[in-house]
């Protein structure tokens, strides 16, 4: 039978019509989008973490966008553009590479000339477990449970990377929750430091840190990736780029590469990420009562790191000597914000005492939580992966 | 020279080493049926004996080149050829060889055949070193598999073995397959039935990663007193003091505290500050033309807040 033109242009304009974006909507797309839009509004007009919510408000306008499927463009459709992107979330290459840069960005001196602070970044993971066990009470399985508690880490790459590996479906849920947070540690962090601490303790002068050698400094990311990596292997990818990161700028012949790492190279992989993560979220897994309850947790485990980094602090003090006691202001910035946990250590120490300057203080231990809360995600890989 | 010399042996010899630890070790022998009457077909439609294979790393694992026997003193009997792309098998994958002494029907057909009390081996490249080897045990009924209870484990201890016949729920025969088969992930599991409020895996956790930093902190602490103590002799010995000579008790203050007060001091007295804020520099800045910076083809500058 012959087909005439009309018949031939309506049947073709039918199914155009049935591949555009309109036809293919469904109300959870809508919702999708306006999340977008409304992270993207967050980060230009409020400047909440915008060189991570602009990607990740971009990426699930990306994500969202109705289509047929078989068209080979989503996320999720073998070999599509977005899904080679998509790899290193998925296969968990993109934050050991924000790692590096991290790494090379990092200044430890504070830490190394005051190594006891490592011990602070260490109290502020109870953030991380002390979620978990109120994920497990809300009737998270274990799995998911350490994935959504590492947000308490306030790390962005480790919490993708352990998200990735146990429980893929939150993964966008728990990267913008993160994201989030650590947008909001200059809301969350100061009235729980002012209630945990008196006036006393918040004009506690701490000792000028001593001067650390070179060597030390190079000694220090070679020492510490191998006895962290000893003791917690399943934290390699991220512990052992942090501090291959860090000997690069430290070493001082290889000026080149860290510059590239802490600058390109780390922009280029938090654009990929922020975007792919961002274009990860669909509505399916995206709208649920789960993610509530994980932007709950989030905000739970903000709440148990920083005050637990706080009070342990008052407890170091205890059995550390008079002229070596330290202000418990600093233990908040035992979650891996870096630096503005520390800023906000300072301006509330400077609050106080106009004259005393907690921020090199604070980096120590602010830089031990990023050491720190990847042992804990490498922990948490080793009993629940 | 001899130095450099040296420093390259070291290199040398640690390439050669990482080299050997990447060897084939993970390669071992996991079931294997002597008399196949009604299990799996070989490509040709008929059924011999066989011999599986698993490669038990997490890497894929190029397998031509090593030998399979069931000689020790003829190690060479069946070489895996080379160039079958099909050699490399995935990491935790499996490869079934047919024991019909018909290695002209394909790379996997052995040139030998298999019977009970045998002991088959699989010997390396180097034709000295085996990989794994199993002797099967001599009453082996047809259709049963000798089996690795967990897939390569065990190593070569026959208790790590036993025999299936296919019909109980776990004596599965699994050619190309898993010995067993998991369906949940145990450690969560474990967790979820032993540690149902998280508290144990807390502690437990916790505890790690406070020895880890504890450790680290040690460390430096120690790395520090050593540090200091080598700039202390250091500085003595800039100023021609002994550090014998250095009386007991007495300190050294290198905090830095006091250089910046001397250098601002300093600053203050001399009004050492250079004169760049004074100075007003022009030159003319010479670009060569290129339609590829002209701000005229450019877009147009990037908005600031």
């Amino acid at each position: 039978m012959e087909q005439s033109l009309s018949e031939f242009m309506a049947g073709n304009l039918q199914t155009f019509w049935e591949m555009t974006g309109f036809y293919n909507a469904t109300w959870e797309h809508f919702v999708m989008l306006a999340v977008g839009i409304f992270f993207l509004y967050l980060a230009i007009k409020k400047d909440f973490e915008p060189m991570l919510l602009v990607p990740i408000g971009f990426g699930i306008l990306i994500g969202n966008i109705p289509f047929a499927s078989g068209m080979e463009v989503g996320i999720y459709e073998e070999g599509t553009v977005l899904n080679i992107l998509y790899n290193g979330v998925s296969a968990g290459w993109y934050p050991p590479l924000v790692f590096l840069g991290i790494g090379a960005m990092t200044d430890f001196t504070a830490l190394i000339a005051n190594p006891k602070l490592m011990l602070v970044g260490a109290a502020a993971q109870f953030g991380i477990f002390g979620a978990y066990m109120v994920a497990l009470a809300l009737g998270f399985a274990p799995d998911q449970a350490g994935a959504i508690a590492i947000i308490g880490g306030a790390d962005g790459p480790t919490a993708i990377f352990l998200s990735s590996k146990l429980a893929p479906n939150l993964m966008g849920a728990i990267a913008v929750s993160a994201y989030s947070y650590m947008a909001l540690v200059p809301v969350i962090q100061p009235p729980l430091m002012r209630l945990f601490t008196t006036k006393k303790e918040r004009v506690i002068k701490m000792k000028p840190a001593r001067a650390v050698s070179q060597n030390e400094k190079i000694i220090f990311p070679i020492v510490g990736l191998l006895l962290t990596c000893f003791v917690v292997p399943t934290a390699l990818p991220l512990l052992g780029m942090l501090f291959f990161g860090n000997l690069l700028r430290e070493c001082g012949v290889t000026t080149r590469l860290a510059k590239t790492a802490s600058n390109a190279l780390t922009d280029i992989v938090t654009i990929l990420l922020g975007m792919t993560v961002g274009a990860s979220t669909q509505a399916s897994e995206f709208l649920t009562l789960e993610t509530i309850g994980i932007f709950f947790l989030g905000f739970m485990a903000f709440i148990i790191a920083s005050s637990s980094g706080v009070l342990f602090v008052k407890l170091f003090n205890l059995v550390l000597p008079k002229d070596k006691k330290l202000n418990p202001l600093i233990g908040n910035a035992g979650v891996s914000a870096v630096p503005m946990s520390s800023r906000i250590s300072n301006n509330v120490g400077l609050e106080y005492d106009p004259s005393n300057y907690l921020l090199m203080h604070a980096m120590g231990p602010n830089v031990a939580g990023v050491i720190g809360s990847a042992v804990a995600a490498g922990v948490l890989l080793s009993f629940l992966g | 020279m001899k130095k450099n010399i040296l420093l390259v042996i070291i290199a040398v010899v640690a390439c050669a080493m990482t080299s050997y630890a990447q060897g084939r070790k993970g390669l071992c022998i996991n079931e294997v049926m002597v008399q196949n009457d009604s299990s799996v077909i070989d490509d040709y439609g008929l059924r011999h004996g066989w011999i599986e294979l698993y490669n038990s790393t997490h890497a894929p694992m190029e397998i031509s080149s090593v030998y399979l026997t069931n000689d020790k003193n003829n190690p060479t009997l069946y070489p895996v050829p080379l160039g079958d792309v099909n050699t490399e098998i995935p990491p935790l994958q499996h490869v079934i060889f047919w024991a019909d002494s018909e290695p002209n029907k394909g790379t996997f057909h052995v040139s030998f055949n298999i019977k009970n009390g045998e002991t088959i081996y699989i010997f390396d490249a180097d034709q000295k070193t085996i990989l794994d080897q199993v002797t099967i045990p001599v009453d082996l009924a047809p259709n049963t598999t000798f089996a690795r209870k967990i897939d390569g484990k065990g190593g070569i201890s026959q208790d790590a073995w036993e025999v299936r016949d296919g019909k109980g729920d776990l004596t599965y025969i699994t050619p190309s397959s898993n010995n067993i088969i998991v369906d949940t992930n145990t450690k969560v599991e474990s967790f979820r039935i032993l540690d149902k409020n998280g508290f144990v895996l807390t502690i437990m956790a916790m505890a790690i990663v406070f020895s880890a930093l504890l450790i680290l902190s040690i460390c430096f602490y120690i790395i520090s007193k050593i540090g200091e103590k080598i700039s202390k002799v250091n500085k003595l010995k800039a100023q021609g003091i002994e550090p014998s000579e250095l009386p007991k008790g007495k300190k050294i203050n290198d905090s830095g505290e006091e250089i910046a007060a001397i250098v601002m001091a300093l600053h203050e007295h001399l009004n050492a500050h250079d004169q760049e804020n004074t100075i007003l520099t022009i030159n003319k800045v010479k670009r060569a033309y290129s339609p590829w910076s002209s701000k005229i083809y450019g877009l147009r500058e990037l908005p600031r807040r």
